[in-house]
C-alpha cells in the first residue's frame, strides 16, 4: 500500500540503480555499512564482556537506512539521528574511537559519559543527540527546517524515527507543523516491523505512509535494505525541500534483525520472518553490486576491520570521567557574549557535492 | 465581583471584561435616577481595554442612585448604580415626588458581596514557645550564638517573647546595657581626669567612672593562652628588632574637647584624622621596615587602631586608605572595627597591611606610656588620658597667668633605624599644632 | 523615565530586543494577527512581519520543540504559552530535550518561554496555576518571575540573552495593575534577588504577585521593621541574598501563591534550615495555597490564595514569638 508521487521515486523503490552514484560512491556506501556493522558487533562483544555499562542498541540489518539517507545530506544540512542510525554519524565524520568511548562511558567518548549508548550527537558535524522520548526529535528537526526557511537558506533537516513512535503526539504535531509551513525537512520512518515486542498490527490501524497525505505532503515507501534506493529517495526528497515544496515522509521498509537491545532475545519474532529478511541483507546486496563492478571487497573489509581494531584499542585506553566533574556544565555561561555554540557543518562524501563535501569539520 | 443581593437594594458594579482587566470607563447612561429598569435591561455603556459593552440590570426595580459620571474610569467592582427592587412600576417618578432614600438595612450594609469568607485553609496554629515542664529555658540558635560570643549568662537576660522566651532583641539589648564603654565606642564620654598630687585628706566623691573592661588577668592555673603567647612573641620581637625610642609632647586639648562634643564622638577619631594629615606631611613616619627592606608610603595611610579584647589580649584592625575618611568617617569605621574585633568577626586581610598604629588605652587615667612598635611599622602613637591641668597662658601683652586646660600627653615610639629624634619631635609638634587649631565643624 | 504597566514593559522588552537582534523572534498561538490573548504583541506583526511574529498551530509541544530546533541553528525564539497552565502539553520537550541538551551534548539551547501565570480573578483550575516548581526540579532550566514593571522588562531581556532555556513567569494579575518607572532602551536585570522593602525584625520572602501582598501586609504591621525579599530568580536561587537577610532579621516568613507542597518556598525553607540555622530566632513559617486545584467561584478562590490578612497575621505571630 504505497502512496507514490513522482515516478522517479517509484524507480528508486524498485531497486534500479541511481544515476547519481559513481563507483567510488557505491564503494563508500558499502564501507560505511561495514563500518557500522563491525563497530556494533565489536561493541556487543564488549557489552558481553562487561565493558559497556547499561544497555546497548544496534541497527543490525538496517544499515542501509541511515547510511543511504545520510549520504544524500550536504555539509550544511542538519541531522537528528536515532539509535539504530550509527551509519549517519559515521558518514558525517564522527571517529570510531570516540564512538567506542561513548559506549563505554569514557571521558573521551562523544558525550564524555554524560549520556550512554547511541544517545549522542557530535554537534560540530551537524548532528543533534537524541532523547529517549520518541519521536521528540521530529519537532527539533522541524524547528531547524523552520529556521532555514525563515532565513531563506538552501538547506534541509532530516530525522529518523521508528514505526512505534508514530503513535505518539509529537509525530502528529511535527507532521502537521511541517506540512502546514511547507518546511524543508525529511522524515525517515524506519519501519523495522517491531517496536520492542510490538508488531505493526498492534501499533496502528493505518500505515503511516498513507497518513502523510492527510498532512499535505507525499509519503514514499522505499526498500530500506537497498542502500542506493535509500540514497536516491532521500536525494529526491532533498531536492523537493530545497525547491520549496515542503516535507517528505520516507518509509524505509526493513527488519530489525537483533532484539530491541542487547538484553532482548526477540523470541516474539517468527523464525521464518527472520530468515526471509536475512536473504535481503543490505550489506550482502551492496557487496554483490560493487564486486560486479570490479571493486576489491576483500581489501575493503580488511581495511575496515583494521579501523575497528585500532578504534577499539583507542577506546579501551580512554580513562573514565573524573567524578568531580559530574555537576559541571549544566548551564552555558560564555564570558564573551559573542561566543556561539551552534551546530556545525559535517562531512558529505557524496561525489555530487564535489569538493564542498570534503571534511569540513573544525 | 458580584452585586449585593438583599431584599431591597441591589448594586450594579463595574464588571471585569477579561482576566487581566482592572478598570472600566462609563461612556453613557441609558437609565436615569427614578427610571424603572427591567431585569437584564441595559443600564449603561462601558469601555474597557478589551472590549466595549453594556451593563445589564441584575434585577428589576427603580434606579435610585447613579454613582459614576460619564467619562469616569473606575476599578472593577466599583458600584455604579443602585436599584430598589421593592419599588413597583406604577410608582411616581422620582422627579415627581420626594425621593425616598433606599432602605438600607443592616444586611445591605454588611453584605456587599466581597466579605472575605473564612479561610478554609487555616494556617497551622501559631508557634508556641513552650516552656519545658522543668522550668529550664530554651534558647534559639541565634540567641545562643550571641551569648557565646559575648560570654553572656542567658539566665540573666529577661525575655520579652512569647511565653517569656528570650528573643534576639532581648539578648542584644542586654549586651548594650552591659557593654563596657571603651574610648573606642561612641557611648559614654570618658571623663576628664583631675590630677593633682595635692589632695585634701577628706576624699571628695569619686567621680563616676565606667566599668572597666574585664581585667586582662591571666586564666589562673592554665598558663598563657595561645593568643597571649602570640602577642608576647610579637612584642618581644619588636623590641629586639627595632631601636625603640619614645618621645612625648603635651597638647592642649581644649579645642579637641569642644570639637568632639560637637561631633558626638570621642577624641580618638579627631586625633586619628590629625595624625593622618601629619603623616602625609612627614611620610618618613608612615613606613615599614622589614630586615633591609624599607618602604615609605607617601600617598596613603593604612591606619591600625589597637583594640583591647579584654582577657584575650589585643588586636589591631587596619583602616585602609584612612586619608580618604573624615573624622566622622573614621569614627564610624573605628566603632565598627572595634565591635567586630570583639565579636571575632574580623577578616584576615583586616589585620594586615597597616603603615602606622594608634593605641588609646586612656580610660583608666594613665598619662604616659612607652608603646611597643607594631612590626613592621616604624612608629606608633599613644594617646592616654586627657587630664585637667593648670597651665601657663601668656596674653597679648606678654603677661603670664594660670589657666585650667585639658591636657593630653601624646607619646610616639619610633624606630631609630629608620629615623632620628628630631623628626619624631617634628612630627609630634606638627600634630600638636593641628590638634590645638581644630575648629568644631 | 517613562511610566508603564507591567504588560507594557513586557511588550517593550520584546520590541527592543527584536529591534536590536534580528535573530530574536516570537512564536505562539494568536500572537500575530490577533496581537496575543493579552495583547502583549499587539502591533508587532506590522513592525516585524509574520515570519518574526509567528502564529503557530495549537501545539505546545510543537512550539517548544521547533523552538529548540531553531535555536541550535542560530535563531533566538521567544515562545509564548497562551496560559502558563498549557505548558504541561510541552513538558517533555522542555524537560527532556531543552533542559538536558547542554549537559549531555554540549549544545546549548537558547530559548525563552513566556508563561502568563497566576490566579485571583476566577480563572479556574486551568488558567490560574503557578507551577514553577515543576521546572525548578528539572535540571538545566532557568526560571525567573518579575513583580514590578521594571523587572518585567529587565528580566525578560535577560532571559532572551541568556543562552540557556529560561522560563519567564509573567503574572496575569499584575499585567495592568502594576505600573512603574521603566528605563528606556535595552537593559538586562541580573537573575538575583531584590530587597523590595528593608527591615530588620522579620523577613518575608515572596515573588511575583505575592510581593505586593507581602508589601501590603508589611505596611499594615505598624511599628514593625519588616523586610520583604523579591526573589525574582528561582533558578538560579540567590542563596547569598536570602541567607544575608535571615542573618539580619533572624525570623522568616515565606509566601507561595503556588500549591504548598514542594513549591519554591519549600526549597527556600530547606535552604535556610540547612545553612541559616544559627541565625534563626524562630521557626521558618510559610503561607501558601493549599494543595487543591484553584477553584473558580470567588469566595472559594479567595479562601485558598494567600491574602494580605493571612500574611499579615502570620507575620505578626512570628514577630511576637
Amino acid at each position: 500500500m504505497a502512496t507514490q508521487t513522482a515516478s522517479a521515486s517509484q524507480e528508486a523503490a524498485s531497486g534500479v540503480r541511481s544515476e547519481h552514484l559513481t563507483l567510488d560512491d557505491r564503494v563508500a556506501l558499502l564501507r560505511y555499512m561495514l563500518l557500522m556493522r563491525g563497530i556494533e558487533e565489536r561493541a556487543m562483544n564488549l557489552y558481553r564482556q562487561g565493558k559497556v555499562p547499561g544497555s546497548f542498541y544496534d541497527g543490525f540489518g538496517q544499515e542501509a537506512v541511515s547510511v543511504g539517507s545520510a549520504f544524500a545530506m550536504s555539509p550544511q544540512d542538519r541531522l537528528c539521528v536515532l539509535h539504530r542510525d550509527l551509519g549517519a554519524h559515521l558518514v558525517r565524520g564522527v571517529e570510531p574511537a570516540r564512538i567506542f568511548g561513548q559506549y563505554m562511558g569514557r571521558a573521551g567518548g562523544v558525550t564524555a559519559g554524560r549520556d550512554g549508548n547511541v544517545h549522542f550527537g557530535d554537534f560540530r558535524v551537524g548532528c543533534v543527540g537524541m532523547v529517549s522520548m520518541l519521536p521528540d526529535m521530529m519537532l527539533v528537526a522541524t524547528g531547524m527546517a523552520m529556521a532555514f526557511k525563515l532565513r531563506g537558506e538552501a538547506r534541509c533537516a532530516i530525522t529518523w524515527f521508528g514505526d512505534g513512535s508514530t503513535s505518539r503526539g509529537d509525530f502528529h504535531e511535527a507532521m502537521n507543523w511541517a506540512g502546514l509551513q511547507r518546511l524543508p525537512v525529511i522524515f525517515v520512518l524506519e519501519n523495522n516491523q517491531y517496536a520492542y515486542s510490538t508488531p505493526l498490527d498492534q501499533q496502528f490501524a493505518v500505515d503511516p505512509i498513507e497518513r502523510a497525505a492527510a498532512y499535505g505532503f507525499p509519503g514514499v515507501k522505499v526498500d530500506g535494505n537497498d542502500v542506493e534506493a535509500m540514497f536516491e529517495a532521500t536525494r529526491l526528497a532533498r531536492e523537493r525541500a530545497l525547491a520549496g515544496e515542503g516535507p517528505t515522509l520516507l518509509e524505509a521498509v526493513t527488519m530489525r534483525m537483533h532484539g530491541h537491545a542487547a538484553h532482548d532475545d526477540m523470541k516474539y519474532v517468527p523464525a521464518e520472518q527472520v530468515e526471509q529478511w536475512r536473504r535481503k541483507d543490505p550489506i550482502d546486496r551492496q557487496e554483490s553490486r560493487v564486486r560486479e563492478a570490479g571493486a576489491d571487497v576483500g581489501a575493503l573489509r580488511a581495511e575496515v576491520q583494521q579501523v575497528i581494531d585500532d578504534a577499539t584499542r583507542a577506546g579501551l585506553a580512554m580513562p573514565m570521567p573524573d567524578p568531580a566533574t559530574a555537576t559541571d556544565r549544566l548551564f552555558y555561561e560564555p564570558t564573551d557574549p559573542r561566543e556561539e555554540l551552534l551546530l556545525g557543518d559535517g562531512r558529505a562524501p557524496w561525489s555530487g557535492f564535489g569538493t564542498a563535501g570534503e571534511d569540513r569539520r573544525r | 465581583m458580584s452585586s449585593s443581593s438583599t431584599e431591597a437594594v441591589v448594586d450594579v458594579t463595574m464588571p471585569q471584561m477579561g482576566v487581566s482587566v482592572s478598570e472600566g470607563t462609563v461612556v453613557g447612561w441609558r437609565k436615569q435616577v427614578g427610571d424603572w429598569v427591567a431585569y437584564e435591561e441595559p443600564i449603561c455603556d462601558i469601555s474597557t481595554d478589551k472590549i466595549d459593552t453594556e451593563v445589564p440590570a441584575p434585577a428589576a426595580g427603580r434606579l435610585t442612585e447613579q454613582l459614576v459620571d460619564v467619562g469616569a474610569t473606575v476599578q472593577v467592582g466599583t458600584v455604579l448604580a443602585r436599584i430598589a427592587t421593592d419599588a413597583t412600576p406604577g410608582q411616581p417618578h422620582a422627579s415627581e415626588s420626594e425621593p425616598e432614600p433606599p432602605p438600607v438595612t443592616s444586611e445591605a450594609a454588611a453584605a456587599t458581596g466581597d466579605s472575605p469568607a473564612p479561610s478554609t485553609a487555616q494556617p497551622a496554629p501559631a508557634p508556641q514557645a513552650r516552656a519545658p515542664a522543668n522550668g529550664a529555658r530554651r534558647y534559639s540558635p541565634v540567641v545562643q550564638r550571641i551569648a557565646e560570643q559575648h560570654r553572656i549568662d542567658l539566665a540573666q537576660v529577661p525575655g520579652t517573647g512569647r511565653g517569656g522566651r528570650v528573643r534576639k532583641q532581648d539578648v542584644l539589648a542586654y549586651l548594650e546595657s552591659a557593654r563596657p564603654a571603651d574610648a573606642e565606642s561612641a557611648a559614654p564620654e570618658p571623663p576628664l581626669h583631675i590630677e593633682s598630687p595635692y589632695r585634701p585628706e577628706t576624699e571628695a566623691q569619686p567621680e563616676p567612672r565606667p566599668e572597666p573592661a574585664a581585667a586582662p588577668a591571666l586564666p589562673s592555673g592554665d598558663g598563657l593562652s595561645h593568643m597571649r603567647r602570640v602577642i608576647g612573641e610579637h612584642m618581644k620581637r619588636s623590641l629586639q628588632t627595632a631601636a625603640t625610642c619614645t618621645t612625648w609632647i603635651a597638647v592642649d586639648f581644649s579645642r579637641v574637647e569642644a570639637a568632639r562634643r560637637a561631633a558626638g564622638t570621642t577624641a580618638l577619631p579627631l586625633v586619628a584624622r590629625a595624625t593622618v594629615e601629619t603623616l602625609l606631611e612627614l611620610p618618613a613616619l608612615n613606613a615599614t621596615l622589614e630586615a633591609e627592606s624599607y618602604t615609605r608610603y607617601d600617598d596613603a595611610v593604612h591606619l591600625g587602631i589597637a583594640v583591647s579584647l579584654g582577657e584575650d589580649g589585643l588586636i589591631v584592625p587596619v583602616i585602609r586608605d584612612a586619608q580618604d575618611l573624615s573624622a566622622q568617617g573614621l569614627a564610624k569605621r573605628i566603632t565598627d572595627l572595634a565591635r567586630r574585633a570583639r565579636a571575632r568577626e574580623l577578616g584576615v586581610d583586616e589585620v594586615h597591611g597597616g603603615t602606622f598604629t594608634i593605641t588609646n588605652p586612656g580610660q583608666f587615667g594613665s598619662i604616659m606610656a612607652t608603646p611597643v612598635i607594631n612590626q613592621p611599622q616604624v612608629a606608633i602613637l599613644d594617646l592616654e588620658a586627657v587630664v585637667k591641668r593648670p597651665v601657663v597662658v601668656t596674653d597679648a601683652d606678654g603677661d603670664d597667668a594660670l589657666a585650667i586646660r585639658p591636657v593630653c600627653i601624646l607619646g610616639l615610639s619610633w624606630d631609630h633605624r629608620a629615623l632620628d629624634g628630631a623628626l619624631a619631635a617634628q612630627f609630634l609638634a606638627a600634630l600638636r599644632d593641628r590638634l590645638q587649631a581644630i575648629r568644631p565643624s | 523615565m517613562p511610566t508603564m504597566t507591567y504588560l507594557q514593559a513586557i511588550s517593550d522588552a520584546l520590541r527592543q530586543e527584536m529591534r536590536a537582534d534580528e535573530r530574536v523572534f516570537v512564536m505562539g498561538e494568536d500572537i500575530g494577527v490577533f496581537g496575543g490573548a493579552f495583547k502583549v504583541t499587539d502591533g508587532f506583526i506590522d513592525e516585524f512581519g509574520p515570519d518574526r511574529v509567528m502564529d503557530t498551530p495549537l501545539a505546545e509541544s510543537g512550539i517548544i520543540g521547533t523552538a529548540i530546533g531553531a535555536s541550535v541553528v542560530g535563531l533566538r525564539p521567544v515562545c509564548e504559552m497562551q496560559f502558563a497552565d498549557f505548558v504541561s502539553c510541552g513538558f517533555d520537550q522542555l524537560v527532556n530535550v531543552a533542559g538536558k541538551m547542554y549537559y549531555r551534548q554540549g549544545l546549548p539551547v537558547n530559548i525563552t518561554v513566556r508563561l502568563p501565570s497566576g490566579g485571583g480573578f476566577s480563572g479556574g483550575p486551568f488558567h490560574s496555576q503557578n507551577h514553577e516548581a515543576w521546572f525548578m526540579h528539572a535540571p538545566g532550566l532557568k526560571v525567573v518571575a518579575p513583580s514590578t514593571a521594571q523587572d518585567a522588562k529587565g528580566l525578560l531581556i535577560g532571559a532572551i540573552r541568556d543562552r540557556n532555556p529560561v522560563l519567564f513567569l509573567e503574572h496575569k494579575h499584575l499585567y495592568r495593575r502594576v505600573r512603574g518607572d521603566v528605563p528606556e532602551g535595552t537593559f538586562a536585570t541580573p537573575f538575583k534577588t531584590r530587597i523590595a522593602r528593608a527591615g530588620d525584625e522579620l523577613t518575608i520572602v515572596a515573588y511575583g504577585a505575592m510581593v505586593h501582598t507581602a508589601l501590603q501586609a508589611a505596611e499594615e504591621l505598624e511599628g514593625a521593621s519588616v523586610e520583604v525579599l523579591d526573589l525574582r530568580s528561582l533558578v538560579p536561587l540567590d542563596e547569598d541574598a536570602i541567607l544575608q537577610s535571615v542573618r539580619k532579621t533572624s525570623k522568616v516568613l515565606i509566601v507561595d501563591e503556588a500549591n504548598e507542597t514542594c513549591a519554591a518556598g519549600a526549597q527556600v525553607a530547606a535552604l535556610i534550615a540547612d545553612k541559616g540555622f544559627e541565625d534563626l530566632d524562630g521557626p521558618i513559617r510559610r503561607v501558601a495555597t493549599p494543595d487543591v486545584p484553584i477553584p473558580f467561584s470567588p469566595p472559594l478562590e479567595q479562601a485558598v490564595l494567600p491574602s494580605v490578612d493571612k500574611v499579615r497575621e502570620a507575620a505578626r505571630e512570628l514577630l511576637e514569638y
